[in-house]
């Protein structure tokens, strides 16, 4: 996303484009998107770019309500086309092979302006981190537990299972159920956090109690 | 044109209970008043319920603004109408393309009755363009899309749909 350079001929034609269509940068009334973007050109786009002097022309007459509008300002790279790089922070219109790399570009020539916004992005996402804990990933997997025969010991069995200690592990509630020939399978619950623990490391570590444990299934597993 | 004005009403958040009729093979919607002929005319109608409830801006706040918003309203009222043919349409979409070359809003800057009764005498046009027309029109299209999401303005009435690339055009 982005325009390229905005200051350059051909980051103000990938605006002129973009606003072919449309009235504003984002949605259908004038917001934080269109100060953003207006406070990046530095000067009235020529005239044979008339869909962005139109565009700077109503945004202008919107300059004193600008603190007003709707909306986040963010980095100018999240505007725009979807097929544009993002070149925010780079002098030159060439396509080089920089990744999009919203925090910070390799590019000396780095402008105020992107410094300022990545500045003001940075000093965003850390408060932001900050004031919420990180959502960690969960999952709640049932496992079926097979022992040898009938004549295994389910509660040894479960004792086994349930000794199994990890970190981002936490064991739940568990059943026997019976599948045939007197022999019952145990069914136990238990809550992963997906980064830590993995259903094969919960296999190996089951199936290693080889004097009880025959085999071990995941039955279900759902993402929390 | 008494349906207009029922949308009209609605977009004004008028309490509405108000009597249309019309009149002559024109059609020109009429609102019956208590006493007296009535008031005649879309345009004098339209305006007459903008004051009503108060949005005299939509009307145009400078001298040179009001007389923008009469301008199109009359032309809305002379050129626009149910009966266009394939010729008018065409000469009523190449003159509000260019209009609307370097303007967002029929008036310039602000949203005025100008686009609310443009937009609805326009509405079974833009309904069946094509594809190809509607990008030949590109600043009516633009302009068309904005005003059907300007809150209270469609009400009822179909979205046009207008798709995101262009396929006909790649230089402008």
């Amino acid at each position: 996303m982005g325009f390229g350079d905005l200051k350059s001929a051909a980051g103000l034609r990938v605006l002129n484009d973009f606003l072919a269509d449309k009235s504003y940068i984002e949605g259908y009334v004038p917001s934080q998107a269109d100060i953003a973007v207006f406070e990046a050109i530095a000067a009235p786009p020529p005239a044979d770019l008339f869909h962005a002097l139109r565009w700077y022309n109503h945004i202008k007459s919107y300059e004193k309500q600008k603190a007003s509008l709707p909306g986040v300002k963010k980095a100018l790279g999240k505007y725009g086309p979807a097929d544009v790089e993002d070149t925010t922070g780079a002098g030159t219109d060439s396509k080089d092979d920089d990744d999009i790399d919203l925090f910070g570009s390799d590019d000396e020539e780095e402008s105020e302006e992107a410094k300022k916004l990545r500045e003001e992005r940075l000093a965003q996402y850390e408060s932001k981190k900050s004031k919420k804990p990180a959502v960690v990933a969960k999952s709640s997997i049932l496992l079926d537990v097979k022992p040898w025969d009938d004549e295994t010991d389910m509660a040894k069995l479960e004792e086994c299972v349930r000794s199994i200690q990890a970190d981002g592990l936490v064991w739940g509630s568990s059943k026997l159920v019976p599948v045939g020939y007197g022999i019952k399978k145990l069914q136990i619950q238990c809550v992963v956090e997906d980064d830590k623990v993995g259903t094969d490391m919960l296999e190996e570590r089951i199936t290693a109690f080889e004097d009880y444990v025959q085999s071990m299934d995941v039955a279900a597993f759902n993402k929390i | 044109g008494a349906q207009e004005l029922e949308l009209l009403e609605r977009l004004l958040g008028l309490p509405g209970g108000n009597k249309y009729g019309v009149q002559g093979e024109r059609k020109v919607p009429v609102l019956h008043t208590n006493n007296g002929p009535g008031l005649t005319g879309l345009m004098t109608i339209a305006a007459h319920l903008v004051r009503q409830a108060r949005k005299d801006q939509l009307l145009g706040s400078t001298a040179e603004e009001k007389a923008v918003v009469q301008q199109w309203l009359e032309y809305r009222v002379t050129r626009v109408n149910g009966g266009s043919s394939k010729e008018d349409t065409r000469t009523i979409l190449k003159d509000l393309n260019m209009h609307l070359e370097d303007k967002v809003y029929l008036a310039g800057n602000i949203f005025t009755l100008a686009d609310i009764l443009m937009y609805y005498g326009l509405h079974h046009i833009m309904v069946d363009l094509t594809v190809q027309e509607k990008e030949k029109y590109l600043n009516v299209s633009r302009w068309f899309n904005h005003i059907q999401h300007y809150p209270g303005v469609r009400q009822h009435l179909s979205d046009v749909v207008f798709i995101k690339n262009r396929l006909y055009t790649n230089a402008h």
